[in-house]
């Protein structure tokens, strides 16, 4: 259920939290792992920051090391306590019943808050059964809150792992439409194909009609599918750079 | 409001209302502790922002018509401390809410019986700052028994409850809400008494709650009122707000009625108690207020020093007053 070993990344993340709270708030965390008391779960999943604050984490670098061995692309740097709490304790959920496991999880997505949709979408790459999240995944690339898609986009292994061709362009364009760092999305030159490079130069003659400029990155991913000479065409009839 | 007898600020015939001026205000901020934003546009927003509006609380309310099933309270609740927190957000207001069952939607038993078991999930969230807006409307056995059970809920969260008062039979109704409020063991310093007038103002802060009071054209408080109130009753325990919402209202209520209260004599201090201070003293007992992630300025260039992406997906401002939009 789980495709990277989940007992390693446990310890991980729980040595992550314990350097990074008081004792008694990690003693409290290790005990609400139980997600079949589902009223108890929800409780501790919605009450993280007043336990662990909202302070950003440090991570020393043979945890960043570490956790790159675990569960390759993922990064935990920069997060907040009550984020990386939030997704510690899903890593605790029981797992065993498929069904309730992924009832309990979508539970908390449909009355998720900006700052718990962020540890949830943060969460994808290590929730149990991985395709079960692909709709979900999708469904929060058409969110318009910038912390949101910077959760599924920055740092984050799994839509590059699951999303379907058409899913995965989406997040490229939305992304660039919302003017994002694409050098930090998961897999962008792996994941790249010749329908995403289309709908890039489509992009790219829609904004050079109404006078706005594109990203150069915008350049490098249609290159790898599309001739140097279509591109420079595009760039001078358009006046883009 | 049909209850209590009005002397609204009414103007001679032949004098022209005076226009309010935003520079009158400059410099100070507000706190708006009733406003429903869902209903409300960016320009709103907006003229909020510039007219010093740092925060707001959004309670939970009727939405014009009755929902008729469960996920609509959870959407809504939800995007009380979702979406529209963050659209206030780019606005640079923080956005705090109130989660409650409504009164008169308490009446449809069925459905409040689910409500009452949802609300536990939004009421520990992050931001929420009371259990409300609550209280009576037709003052029905059922709006009793849900504002009981939410009253008890509120107890057991250790939040401060924002209660409503009836537009009919306020008198009675406003008494009858702080009756059972201190027979469910709530402190009155712990309970915001909302809608109050000429009538209700006495006894409220006799009994030690705090007294809200809405500037709402037509059927609740004019502002040349709410200056003689201050002027009569002080600052101890008042709070206004807007309750703008999707009626005829006015999401400027708060800075203009301090503007009003400037021209006419009331201290600073008694206005900064008034329409900014006594709120966040008020619902500050929720542990969930912090003033230092207000932003006290409305200049963008400036809200945060040294860097120039605008947070949060915050938007940059548009030049209305030109004819070109590009």
């Amino acid at each position: 259920m789980y495709t990277y070993d989940i007992h390693a990344l446990n310890q991980l993340l729980g040595s992550i939290i314990q350097d990074n709270t008081p004792p008694d708030v990690f003693a409290w965390l290790m005990k609400q792992g139980n997600s079949n008391d589902t009223a108890a779960f929800n409780a501790a999943f919605v009450m993280m920051p007043r336990k662990t604050g909202k302070a950003v984490i440090s991570v020393k670098p043979e945890q960043i090391t570490q956790l790159n061995v675990t569960r390759p692309n993922l990064s935990v740097e920069g997060w907040t306590a009550d984020r990386l709490g939030r997704v510690f304790l899903l890593t605790l959920a029981d797992t065993t019943d498929k069904n309730r496991y992924v009832k309990v999880v979508e539970n908390l997505f449909l009355a998720g808050e900006m700052n718990e949709l962020v540890a949830l979408y943060s969460a994808l790459p290590l929730l149990a059964y991985p395709d079960c999240w692909v709709m979900r995944c999708a469904e929060g690339i058409r969110s318009n809150i910038a912390n949101v898609l910077e959760a599924i986009m920055y740092h984050n292994p799994y839509p590059a792992e699951q999303l379907s061709t058409d899913a995965w362009n989406q997040l490229v364009m939305k992304a660039i439409f919302t003017e994002k760092h694409l050098e930090l999305i998961v897999g962008l030159h792996e994941r790249n194909n010749a329908e995403l490079a289309r709908m890039l130069l489509d992009h790219a003659r829609e904004r050079g009609a109404a006078g706005r400029d594109v990203t150069r990155e915008l350049w490098n991913l249609a290159g790898q599918f599309e001739g140097a000479g279509v591109i420079n065409n595009l760039k001078q009839e358009y006046q883009l750079n | 409001m049909c209850c209590s007898h009005s002397f609204e600020n009414e103007h001679q015939p032949g004098t022209v209302p005076e226009v309010f001026d935003i520079s009158a205000v400059k410099g100070m901020k507000f706190f708006d502790p009733h406003v429903h934003m869902t209903s409300r546009t960016t320009d709103d927003y907006q003229a909020m922002a510039d007219a010093g509006v740092v925060a707001l609380i959004e309670p939970a309310f009727w939405l014009g018509q009755p929902r008729t099933g469960l996920d609509s309270f959870r959407d809504y609740y939800s995007s009380l401390v979702g979406w529209e927190r963050f659209r206030s957000s780019q606005f640079g207001i923080k956005h705090y809410c109130t989660i409650g069952l409504n009164s008169r939607e308490a009446n449809n038993e069925a459905l409040a019986e689910q409500v009452m078991e949802l609300l536990p999930l939004f009421i520990y969230k992050e931001g929420v700052v009371g259990i409300g807006e609550i209280g009576f409307d037709d003052q029905t056995a059922a709006e009793d028994k849900y504002y009981r059970l939410q009253l008890d809920l509120a107890r057991e969260a250790a939040l401060p409850v924002q209660v409503h008062t009836p537009h009919r039979d306020k008198k009675r109704g406003t008494q009858r809400s702080m009756d059972i409020a201190i027979e469910h063991g709530l402190a009155p310093y712990s309970v915001i008494i909302d809608h109050n007038n000429e009538e209700t103002v006495k006894e409220v802060l006799d009994r030690g709650f705090w007294a809200a009071f809405t500037i709402y054209p037509f059927t609740k408080m004019g502002n040349q009122r709410m200056v003689e109130i201050v002027k009569q009753y002080g600052s101890e325990r008042i709070m206004i707000n807007s309750a703008a919402d999707w009626g005829i209202s006015d999401p400027l209520a708060v800075p203009k009625t301090a503007a009003l209260m400037q021209q006419q004599g009331i201290s600073a201090q008694d206005i900064e108690l008034v329409t900014y201070r006594n709120a966040i003293t008020a619902f500050a007992q929720s542990g969930q207020i912090d003033e230092t992630e207000f932003t006290s300025t409305i200049d963008q260039s400036s809200k945060f020093a040294g860097n120039s992406i605008l947070r949060g997906g915050q938007q940059p401002r548009i030049d209305k007053s030109s004819i070109i939009i590009s």
